[in-house]
């Protein structure tokens, strides 16, 4: 799979601060979340990603091509979402996107076409005429992202695209995020911090933690790697306490338990030697098994343990 | 082949009762065609900068700055071609107006259009982040700063350039306009080059002020304080305290005028200073003004 971008020993320093530590990166086609916590570098990594800062050191290749030295010819083809709230209050949605999609190179009349084909595909179309002042975050949130597609670029860079949205405002977004990618193939890299709608859409994850990667690759990749067994247990009236005694066995076993209710995450060895010592451990106590199965880690898990490792390893290396 | 749930009919659906007319829209989908480079960019911004600073597809409350403006830049103007027009047998030629003194008329305009037009175009874009938006364009800095000066020398030029030719071609109908096309584009010519002249010094210096700061009143009252104290300064060290006519150079706000005279080829308000130092601290003023702008920029961070 071709890289979008691609970067080797990419490091970025701010007078005392780095921002990005030595950070050797891939990101393929397809949706790809960007995610770490405030000042983790994805910002700076954006920023790199459009030629607005040039690296200290290191390099970056966007669709092949340095932002630095190709920098008009490599943004007339990408598309930039921003997280800031940027929209002119008294310009028209559609007047916005226009303006935009001219400044890419489309020719006035296509300009004009695409603006209202773009509004109309995330949702906008009977709004277009609007001032942006009077809409609501979630519109002016579509608008950003329709100034982004109007131009038809190759690529996508969304800031915290979700930001300010209700439940119901973000799953649209979502799908038509999604819906950009798998039917026009423009390729999208948006960076948030929820961790669970990245899971939801993302095919490909950048986990950016104080301007080091902590971890990157598929969802599938990310969320396969062992997180363990988890098994559910049935409550039973005429054998109290037997969930407990299973929990104890595990543990005592030297497993790494973590109970919630009625179901045991054990982790700590090879999964088939967890199936085992369960199957061990439920057969002594006579509890009843309602469900058992390998334990699918969530993003949030996966991130978690990372950044753990990861600073776990900055520590000793420092030390 | 519909795009969206929310989007626009199918393409190829088909309306109407029957008789054969349908409307065809074909939703968002690639493009293939051509695109144009860094140019057409450059004029998309500049024009739609001129558009925003003069209120064009704002609510009214933007417009009624430019309009006062330009209606004290264009109504003396509109005057003297009536009275032209209307009693021009009972004006002698020397006593109008000329192309050069009519400034002096306009100068309230001027003023406030260089105090209003670059902090307008420039300082908003810092503000509310659309500069980072711009810079992910095909635009770079220096490009972004391009269109951004043509805007500002645009409109400005509403006010430098537009009064002056109205004069000439009222003068013109009414037959007191310049004898034979020889002359007549001469002074033309000299229009061009002194609406040019008063625009671009303006110009660069309201940039300059512009990309000192990030509040727009600041800036725009920085270029008007400019504007009225160079002239008293200058007038304190030469009239007051007797030093050299060369110090009224300083006057910022009056060479540009003064050098409008000798395009002319008059001797202006300053005729002991020589044409060549006007010329030369004209082009200093703008030199200096768009070397702070390049180096304001160039040191700029900007992220997102």
């Amino acid at each position: 799979m071709p890289a979008i971008i691609e970067t080797t020993g990419l490091v970025m320093q701010f007078a005392s601060t780095r921002a990005l530590e030595s950070l050797d990166l891939r990101v393929p086609s397809g949706v790809t979340g960007l995610v770490g916590a405030n000042g983790a570098g994805k910002t700076t990594l954006i920023s790199i990603t459009l030629g607005l800062l040039k690296p200290t050191s290191g390099s970056i290749k966007v669709l092949g091509l340095d932002p630095s030295s190709n920098g008009p010819e490599l943004r007339a083809r990408i598309g930039y979402g921003p997280e800031r709230n940027v929209l002119p209050d008294d310009m028209r949605a559609y007047d916005f996107v226009r303006h935009f999609a001219q400044i890419k190179g489309l020719p006035r009349d296509e300009a004009r076409s695409r603006a209202s084909d773009s509004l109309y595909l995330v949702g906008l179309g009977e709004e277009r005429f609007r001032a942006l002042g009077t809409m609501s975050t979630g519109q002016r949130q579509r608008v950003k992202l329709a100034q982004a597609i109007a131009a038809d670029p190759s690529f996508i860079v969304l800031d915290e695209p979700t930001d300010g949205l209700d439940p119901v405002q973000r799953d649209e977004m979502l799908s038509i995020i999604v819906d950009v990618n798998r039917k026009f193939g423009i390729d999208v890299m948006l960076s948030s911090h929820v961790l669970e709608e990245v899971e939801r859409i993302c095919d490909h994850v950048v986990a950016l933690d104080a301007g080091r990667l902590v971890a990157q690759g598929t969802m599938a990749e990310l969320a396969g790697a062992s997180g363990g067994v988890e098994v559910e247990l049935v409550d039973i009236a005429d054998r109290p306490g037997s969930i407990d005694d299973v929990e104890r066995r595990l543990a005592g076993a030297g497993l790494n338990v973590r109970r919630t209710v009625f179901t045991l995450a054990v982790s700590g060895r090879p999964d088939e030697e967890l199936f085992d010592a369960i199957a061990q451990s439920v057969a002594a106590s006579g509890a009843r098994v309602r469900r058992l199965g390998p334990r699918r880690r969530s993003l949030d898990d996966v991130f978690t343990a990372d950044i753990h490792a990861a600073t776990t390893q900055h520590a000793g290396g420092v030390s | 082949m519909t795009m969206s749930p929310t989007g626009p009919p199918a393409a190829g659906a088909r309306t109407g009762a029957g008789n054969g007319a349908h409307i065809v829209d074909r939703g968002f989908q690639r493009y293939e065609g051509p695109r144009a480079g860094v140019p057409q960019a450059i004029g998309s911004v500049a024009w739609q900068s001129m558009r925003a600073t003069l209120g064009l597809g704002r609510p009214a409350r933007h417009k009624i700055f430019p309009v006062i403006a330009i209606a004290i830049a264009y109504v003396p103007a509109i005057v003297f071609v009536g009275l032209s027009v209307l009693i021009s047998d009972l004006l002698d030629p020397n006593e109008i107006a000329d192309y050069a003194s009519y400034y002096g008329f306009i100068t309230a305009a001027i003023l406030l259009f260089a105090g209003l037009v670059a902090p307008e175009v420039l300082v908003g874009d810092r503000r509310n982040g659309m500069l980072a938006l711009y810079l992910s364009t095909p635009l770079h800095r220096g490009t972004y700063l391009v269109a951004k000066g043509i805007a500002v020398l645009a409109t400005l030029a509403m006010v430098t350039l537009g009064p002056p030719l109205l004069l000439l071609i009222g003068y013109t109908f009414a037959n007191v306009g310049p004898d034979g096309l020889g002359d007549w584009l001469v002074v033309l010519l000299r229009i061009f080059v002194s609406a040019f002249a008063v625009s671009g010094a303006l110009t660069a210096i309201s940039m300059a002020a512009s990309s000192i700061t990030d509040r727009r009143a600041f800036a725009s009252i920085g270029v008007i304080l400019l504007a009225l104290a160079t002239p008293a300064v200058a007038s304190a060290l030469v009239d007051g305290a007797e030093l050299s006519a060369n110090w009224r150079l300083i006057d910022v706000f009056s060479m540009p005028f003064e050098l409008v005279f000798r395009i002319f080829g008059e001797s202006g308000s300053f005729p002991e200073l020589s044409t060549l130092n006007i010329m030369l601290v004209n082009a200093g003023w703008v030199i200096g003004g768009l070397a702070v702008v390049a180096l304001r920029y160039s040191r700029m961070v900007v992220a997102r």
